[in-house]
Order: C-alpha cells, then structure tokens, then sequence
C-alpha cells in the first residue's frame, strides 16, 4: 500500500454547542473502497460533508494527496460528490449535467462531447445524453449522478447514501455495479451508508461511527468476528447479535447465562472468576438440537420462514433469536437446544460495552 | 344542489367585483349623451371609438412613458437589490435571520401615504426634488422591496441546497452557484415577483402625486386623476383613458396567472 490518500488527524466539528465530530484519525489508502457506517446523525455524513468542503472542522487537520485541506473550498479540492437525491441539475440535459464541469474549466466542446459519450457508455446511459433529469426513472438518475462524478476523474469518490432512494431490487444491483465501477477505476471511494449490508458488501475498510466517534475500524470480516464493543457487535450482522448477561464461573473458563438455568457456555479461554458479563451469541452461530444433547435449553416463541431459512425467537427473557439455514420442524411451544462454539461466544463489559477476553 | 347554489354566489360576487371595470369599458364605449341617460344602458345603443382622439387630446404618450420609466427604473433597482438578499434570507437560518425578516416584513405594512411626509422632507433636504421620477423611483424602490424579497425567498427556499452544493463540488464558486444554478431554478419565481413588482409601480399614485409637480413628468395615474372633478363632463374621455391604461396591464396579469401555475408544478426534483 502507497501512502495514504486521505489523512485525518484528530478532526473535531462544532455546531455551537453540539459536538458533531470527535477526534477522528483515519487513514484511507489510494484505491481503496471504506464505507463510513452508523445510526442516523452518527456524523458519518457531517464527516464526508467535511472531506468535500462543503463544511468547515472546527479542529484537527485534514489532507487529501498530504495537501493541507483545512479552509479549502470544495472546488480545489479534486473530490467529486454523489448526493443521496442525486442532485441533478434540472434545468440541464443529461449531457450539460455529465459535463458541467468540464465546462467550469472551459474545456473545447469536442473533449466535452468524447467525455460524455465515454462515460455514457461506462454507465449505460447511452441514448439518453439529450433527456433531462424529471424524464428518467430513479436508477437512471442514479446513474447520471455517477457519470459526473465519473466524468472527472477525481482523486476521490465521496457517496452519501447513494442508493438509499431506490427501491430493494435495483439497490442490490447497484451495489455491485458500484463496487464493480470502482475495481474498474481504481480512484479512492468514501461511501456513506447507515445499512451494515451495504457496508459489508461493498467496502474493503469499513469504519462504524456512533455519537460523533469511530467506534471500530476495519475489515469487513474482522468487525464481524471480532466486534470491539456491543455497538459494534450488534450494529454488524443481520440479524442482530444476541446479548445475555452472565458470569464466569467458579473455573473461569466458562460463562453462565442468566434466565436460562444450566446454560452454561465453554469459552476455550481463561477469565477472573466470578466476572459479570454480557455475553454477544450471533444467531447463526446458535445451532439447533435434541435438547438433552444440546449445550442448554429454550422454549420456542415464533417461527418465522423466510423460505431458505428459518428464524426462531425463544419464549424465554431474554429472547434470544436463532437462524436456521433451511426449514425446522420446530413449531412454537415446543422446547429445543442449543450449541454455541467457544470462540464464537463474544464477551463485553457490562459498563463500558468493551470486549473483554 | 349544493355546488350549484355555491357556483351562483361565486359568480354573484364576482359579477360585483367586477362590475367597475365593466362600467369603464362599456361607458368608453358609449356616445356623449347616452352616458347620463337614466335608467343607464349596460350594452352601448351605438359604438364610439374615441381611442385615438383621446390619446392625442389628453397627451397619453407623455403620461404613459413617464409611468413606464418609473415603473422600469422600479423593477429595476428591486431586482439588483432584492434577489441577492432573498437568497442569503433563504439560505442562512439564524436568530439574526428572523429578526431582519421581521424587520422587511414591518416595512411593508407601512402605508405610502403615512411614509410620503417623512420622504418628502428628506428628499427635499438632499435635492432630490430636482429629480422627481428618480425620486418616485427610490421611494417606490423602497416600499416594494420587502415584498419583493419575502416572495423572491420562497422561490430560492425551494430550491435544494444540495444542488448548489454539486455546484460548487463540480467547481464552482459561491457565486458561480448562485448564478447559475440557484437563480436559473428560482427564475420562474423571480420573474414572476418583478412583473408583479413593475405592475404595481405602474399603478403608483400616491409617491407621484406628492413628489413630481410639474405635469410634463407625471406618469398616467395622476394624470388621470387631474381630468376629474366635480365638474367633469368628458366621462367618455376618461374612461377611454382608463380603458386604454388599464387593458395592458390585465392582458399582463393574465398571462403572469398561467406562469404562476406552471411555476409551482414543473421542475419537480424526484
């Protein structure tokens, strides 16, 4: 890896009183694809908003290519931005929209035109250079947004939630159209996302933002398997990771779950005895059983089938949900068991939400 | 049942509203004496175009282009002053922002006639009493500002700031955003606040009565109003007058009505 592209050393934002952004460090190597993910008003958005210049940090520097970007207005800053409504210019064709900035920089006509016609083809928009914006569907303008941004060659791709307005089907296939678009480009991506899937999905570098701090950073695969905190733990994955609170037990090496008499979990590792915890069980790792040849014991509450899977939340405080590839005979009322292997029972601290272990 | 008796009354009152204008245009039409017969004839017994008699008698082109001046010199320094401070009202939210809103909204209540002593007074003490229709033009500048800003805003409000934030991404500086992005998609607004600005310039009286002495300068309102009395017997001449000052500026407003309603329906974002 190259030196990194984007620098972000201790960045803070203030809106008055409300302290959006805090302390972020980031580094983002050239070519590389990082989603920023996280709840609503998380400052995944204010944070990409910062990179573009369309917001000033009230602290910390920022670099793009080791510049100093601090107080830099978005037009030198060679970042090109897809808004979440895509932000078309009405009252310009799909063509004038590709090449407005080409035009910015007074670029003869005929450069204009190949580059249009080139990203046209790159994005499918082929026969529509001449339409305007309130003529094409979603994905089409969803495509336009792309080609400008395209069109530019930039030294990064900013997206803030990008796919969120179009609907489930097309959002799967533009996803890896995205992804695709970017292999085949190379240039640096920040993609802002509050879906985990597509965060997951799409980015080689995932970082999770909550509250204005980067909670965790890393490979997709690495915040799966090894969640920092709770936030982490149960803001990755679908769905969402089990939390029960338990104890290490006299031996240290296993955990005892509250409400669920006798389950008590093998963890592989060696803990303070008598420790309170909050165990993390994702529920594809909660595998099915005859109960008296399982690890511990549930009532089942609802069965839910999706088809290709099966979805079981227990009777019991507190539910626990499980997932079951393929169908169950299992109905509700009926009482099943479970096994978890050690290392995928994920510990944290009760107070502080931190991974212990 | 019920929307008929509703559609009886809309034209009901609607026949009242506009039941002056129909007067002036039938009593344009009508002969000397038919004018002061009674019982009134509401359709002329016999037409009488006196259009161009009037216009030459009564010396319409001077009146008539003085009124264009004020109301172009009008239109003019609202749409200099007022687009730029309609988008900084539309775009920065802040305490500040409300108070100054409040404070343009204040302004426009204030009735001419209250404002005109003030601004005569002060005209008069910087010499701009030498200058009558320049004078007309600023103090109507003035009063309609206001107006002007708070629709102009509401055409900028609805533009989205993140097309002008793609701008400026792709570019483009702050003002090269406001020029062309923000003000090309507030147009239909913008254009349709000055034509309304202009209309109303055009009609202004009461600035002109006080301000401009000499008659060469007056503009068509006041002149108007210098052939009436009660003593006038020339009706039929000064309702042509009106007829023929007046027909514009509805021809005008009809079609500003239809740019209105294609204002509000196209260039819908999603």
């Amino acid at each position: 890896m190259t030196s990194p592209q984007i620098e972000l050393e201790h960045v803070d934002k203030h809106y008055g009183h409300f302290h959006a952004l805090k302390d972020i460090n980031l580094e983002i190597g050239k070519g590389r694809f990082v989603a920023l993910v996280g709840p609503s008003g998380c400052g995944k958005s204010t944070l990409l908003r910062s990179l573009a210049g369309l917001e000033s940090i009230t602290g910390g520097t920022m670099k793009i290519d080791g510049e100093m970007m601090n107080g830099v207005p978005p037009r030198r800053r060679d970042v090109a931005m897809v808004f979440q409504s895509y932000a078309l210019y009405p009252h310009m064709t799909v063509k004038e929209n590709l090449t407005y900035s080409m035009r910015l920089k007074r670029k003869p006509k005929e450069e204009r035109e190949k580059a249009a016609r080139e990203v046209a083809e790159i994005t499918g928009l082929g026969n529509l250079l001449d339409r305007y914006p309130r003529e094409l569907s979603g994905g089409q303008r969803q495509r336009v947004a792309m080609g400008r941004a395209i069109i530019r060659h930039p030294k990064a791709f900013l997206f803030d939630e990008p796919l969120s307005n179009l609907d489930a089907a097309l959002r799967v296939h533009m996803r890896k159209e995205i992804r695709a678009l970017h292999d085949r480009l190379g240039a640096t991506s920040v993609y802002v996302t509050h879906d985990q899937v597509e965060a997951m999905t799409m980015a080689d570098h995932v970082v999770v933002m909550r509250e204005g701090v980067i909670e965790q950073a890393g490979a997709p695969l690495d915040l799966y398997d090894h969640p920092a905190n709770r936030f982490v733990a149960g803001f990755i994955g679908s769905p969402a990771m089990n939390f029960v609170e338990a104890a290490v037990t006299e031996a240290g090496d296993a955990v005892a779950l509250e409400g669920y008499d006798g389950a008590v979990l093998p963890l592989g590792r060696k803990l303070e005895a008598g420790r309170r915890v909050v165990a993390g069980l994702r529920p594809e790792h909660l595998s099915l059983g005859e109960p008296d040849k399982s690890q511990f014991r549930v009532g089942v509450g609802v069965v839910e089938f999706t088809g290709a899977a099966s979805y079981l939340s227990s009777a019991g405080e507190p539910e626990l949900t499980v997932f079951h590839a393929g169908r169950t005979e299992v109905r509700p009322g009926e009482t099943v068991g479970l096994t978890i292997a050690p290392r995928h029972v994920h510990l944290f601290d009760p107070e502080t939400g931190r991974r212990v272990g | 049942m019920r929307k008929y008796v509703l559609l009886a009354l809309a034209i009901l009152f609607v026949a009242i509203y506009l039941f002056p204008l129909y007067w002036m245009y039938v009593t344009a039409l009508k002969a000397g004496s038919e004018i002061f017969r009674f019982p009134p004839t509401f359709w002329p017994e016999t037409l009488h175009f006196n259009v161009a008699d009037v216009w030459v008698r009564l010396r319409m082109d001077r009146f008539l282009t003085n009124s264009l001046i004020i109301a172009a010199g009008t239109t003019t320094i609202i749409v200099a002053v007022g687009t730029g401070c309609a988008y900084a009202l539309a775009r920065v939210r802040s305490i500040w922002m409300d108070v100054a809103m409040f404070t343009t909204l204040m302004m426009q209540v204030l009735p001419s006639s209250l404002m005109i002593t003030p601004i005569f007074v002060s005209f008069n003490h910087v010499g701009l009493l030498d200058y009558p229709r320049l004078a007309v033009v600023l103090a109507q500048a003035a009063k309609l500002l206001p107006l002007y800003i708070v629709l102009c805003r509401t055409a900028f409000m609805q533009v989205p700031r993140e097309l002008e934030e793609a701008g400026l991404v792709d570019g483009n500086s702050r003002l090269g955003a406001f020029l062309q992005i923000a003000i090309p998609l507030a147009r239909n607004g913008i254009l349709v606040t000055a034509v309304l600005v202009f209309l109303l310039s055009f009609g202004e009286y009461v600035y002109s009565r006080s301000l401009i002495g000499e008659r060469a300068l007056q503009p068509a309102t006041v002149g108007l109003q210098s052939f009436m009395g009660p003593n006038t017997s020339d009706w039929s001449g000064v309702m042509t007058y009106s007829a023929i000052y007046v027909t514009p500026i509805l021809f005008i407003f009809v079609l500003l009505q239809r740019r209105i309603v294609s204002g509000l329906t196209a260039g819908a974002l999603k």
